[in-house]
């Protein structure tokens, strides 16, 4: 006598999630196999956006490798560009003035909040809330609107350059960030937190799901907000000093809890952080230049270089490889979020499928940063 | 005494020599024999690594032990293809999470005709996707990989793109 | 628009084909087919500032079957060509295409030598009505791509073309 079907449990299902799905992460697959509404398996699936980026660094001088680092995280851009010229400056020993170096910290800190802004519209659009994302647009369009003023691009900036940045910042410029720190500092308890943070469906859906332990961070190498939410203090800009982040007093958020309400709240915390760096950059804004110089065709000496910053995803770094000609000899390019989704199959094991998502929208994925 | 002198000792185990007393500039001129293995201190400043440890391809397993027992976590894997001296590299890049820092740069090489490397993604499960990348881009095999299958390229490519003799 | 004089069908009702171009052209649904950074500005478009809806197009059906046209927007791969074209095939007619950024026009800044991993253009796969050039272009831009694939399907513009000076 057989079992009735409605009955078996062992009777698994395949079921494909993208590439292409209305979440706005980008065009990744990730191949599900169910048992009705769990997941047993999940396994992503990668590719569909590489671009060859390793490829065309070797095939063109250092300075025309710029443009491209913006097209790999274009929601954190400056910081990719920044990566990029710290190995090359470090490479070839070219100095930076520090007005170069504030202006630096002052563009790469706000598009840290654009970043985290979008992330925050597209998580809860994931979740199937629409309208934080018209709120969180509005205050992006503010941060687009400075940098565009000052370096031209609305979203994939090629604004830094081997010994400082092109373009100076002007008096607009200031007095219009120092309005978008009050607006942003005014907006954040009503519409940011009590609207969302502290909303009952959104404690729901997020609390407690997708808990990843600090030792999982370590053995599949998670950084940035993944591994702060898991109680790991570790910020690029704290341990291992770049630029002139020393000079600014900030705090990294810590959350021990591990789940994708932790992860949630280092983001919306980082946010507040970032708004006292530029304060405090503004404030202490040297004169000068905002160019050091720079041979107009670069050969650093051969040898193994590894610079790493911290972008609004994780830990990036560029391993460069020189062999004393005027093209890098080999880039890797170490992409946070790669390692952030390395763990997503062994944690989405066993959840419910809107869950899992939920879990992907708090890794904060960008595709083709991890496709290069 | 701290991370990095702990992490020398636990190093120097494996390596028979004592650690060359040549910096990493002198190295490759005129009257010193490139290495064959062994621990070198670099300047952090410019090379953005405190260490270089220069191993075979057998021992990549147990430096990755030594690696994780000392509470290290592995930042990536990368291929180079030097073709004039018909070899192929991998360097591993091992970091700390939090506490005091130091980075740890790892390479080993193999003959360009016959790349085989054990694979350490039994250690850290983070070198899983990291050298299917590294099969994916220069055709290096890792021994043992429980998925070593493309990542990154169509699953049907039979080509290995970041070669340097590799033009479409 | 009006160089073609493929009739649309073997029995044509001349004022209620224009009604339905009209209907069909002031309420385009496109589908969510971002790809890489241009669907950024993409979604920036259907934000509050560059507002889509005032166009009828602000409803983004993920699904093929329920959408009016697709705008690609991002690089094309060859892993990914055979799901574009799948989705393409999928789309119920009428239907048309907005090459989106420099990528979907012709490859864009992935156009080299060393190519071996991307599809130099969408048009090399399906027909693209409007191409929309820039490295993202500017939500005015898709704005304005979508308004002359609104004159392509009327034969008429919204408002007259502005020019500079």
């Amino acid at each position: 006598m057989t079992v009735p079907i409605h009955l078996r449990h062992d009777e698994t299902f395949v079921l494909n999630l993208g590439p292409q799905h209305p979440a706005t992460h980008g065009v990744l697959r990730v191949k599900l196999t169910m048992d009705g509404e769990y997941i047993v398996k999940a396994e992503p699936v990668l590719g569909y956006i590489h671009r060859m980026h390793e490829k065309l660094a070797e095939g063109g001088t250092f300075a025309q490798f710029m443009p491209n680092t913006a097209r790999m995280d274009y929601l954190h851009a400056l910081a990719f560009n920044h990566g990029w010229a710290l190995v090359v400056e470090k490479a070839a020993g070219i100095e930076v003035p520090e007005r170069a170096e504030y202006i630096r910290v002052i563009t790469v800190e706000l598009n840290r909040i654009a970043s985290h802004l979008l992330w925050w519209a597209a998580f809860l659009l994931d979740l199937g809330g629409f309208t934080p994302l018209l709120y969180a647009f509005d205050d992006r369009e503010k941060i687009i609107d400075l940098l565009e003023r000052v370096t031209g691009s609305r979203l994939t900036y090629c604004y830094m350059r081997f010994g400082g940045v092109y373009n100076d910042i002007d008096d607009e410029f200031i007095t219009g960030t120092r309005d978008f720190i009050k607006r942003l500092r005014g907006r954040m308890p009503r519409l940011y937190h009590d609207l969302v943070t502290h909303n009952i469906i959104l404690i729901k859906r997020i609390k407690d799901i997708g808990i990843i332990s600090p030792e999982q961070c370590r053995r599949y190498g998670a950084t940035g907000p993944v591994a702060r939410g898991s109680g790991i203090n570790y910020d690029i800009r704290k341990n291992e000093p770049y630029s002139v982040y020393p000079e600014f007093d900030f705090d990294i958020p810590v959350f021990d809890e591990g789940d994708s309400m932790a992860r949630y709240m280092v983001r919306m915390h980082e946010m507040e952080q970032s708004l006292r760096i530029i304060e405090q950059a503004l404030d202490k804004l040297p004169d000068g230049p905002v160019m050091g110089k720079a041979p107009k065709v670069l050969k650093p000496e051969a040898g193994y270089y590894y610079s790493a910053v911290e972008t609004a995803r994780g830990s990036l770094g560029h391993r460069l490889v020189c062999d004393g000609g005027k093209n890098p000899y080999k880039l890797k390019l170490r992409s946070p979020t790669f390692s952030n989704l390395s763990l997503y199959g062994e944690v989405a094991e066993g959840m419910l499928l809107a869950d899992a998502l939920a879990f992907m929208g708090s890794l904060d994925l960008v595709i083709p940063e991890i496709d290069r | 005494m701290d991370i990095l002198e702990k992490t020398q000792v636990a190093l120097a185990g494996l390596f028979p020599e004592s650690a060359l007393s040549v910096s990493p500039e002198e190295e490759g001129g005129q009257d010193v024999p490139p290495r064959e293995s062994g621990v070198l201190v670099t300047n952090f400043a410019k090379h953005g690594s405190h260490l270089d440890v220069l191993c075979r391809p057998d021992q990549v397993v147990f430096v990755a032990q030594i690696m994780d027992r000392e509470g290290y976590f592995l930042e990536a894997i990368s291929g180079v293809d030097w073709l004039d001296q018909q070899q192929f590299e991998v360097l591993y890049d091992y970091n700390r999470l939090g506490g005091e820092h130091c980075r740890v740069m790892v390479r080993t090489r193999v003959p360009r005709n016959e790349p085989m490397v054990p694979t350490i993604s039994a250690i850290f499960p983070a070198a899983d996707w990291h050298e299917r990348e590294t099969f994916d881009f220069y055709g290096v095999h890792f021994q043992d990989h429980p998925n070593l299958i493309r990542i990154l390229l169509p699953e049907d490519a039979d080509f290995h793109p970041l070669r340097k003799d590799f033009m479409p | 628009m009006g160089e073609e004089n493929v009739p649309s069908s073997i029995v044509q009702f001349a004022q209620l084909d224009s009604l339905l171009n009209l209907g069909r052209a002031n309420s385009l649904w496109p589908m969510t087919f971002g790809l890489a950074c241009c669907a950024i500005e993409m979604m920036c478009t259907g934000g509050s500032r560059y507002d889509i809806s005032r166009f009828g197009a602000e409803v983004f059906r993920p699904s093929p079957r329920q959408s009016d046209v697709m705008i690609v927007a991002g690089t094309i791969n060859k892993k990914l060509e055979l799901a574009v074209k799948t989705l393409y095939d999928q789309m119920p007619e009428p239907k048309w295409v907005i090459a989106m950024g420099n990528c979907a026009i012709s490859g864009g800044p992935f156009k080299v030598k060393e190519n071996y991993n991307v599809v130099e253009g969408a048009d090399k796969l399906f027909p693209v009505d409007v191409y929309i050039p820039g490295c993202p272009p500017r939500p005015e831009a898709l704005l304005e791509g979508i308004m002359t694939l609104e004159e392509k399907i009327t034969g008429k513009r919204r408002w007259p073309r502005v020019h500079p000076g």
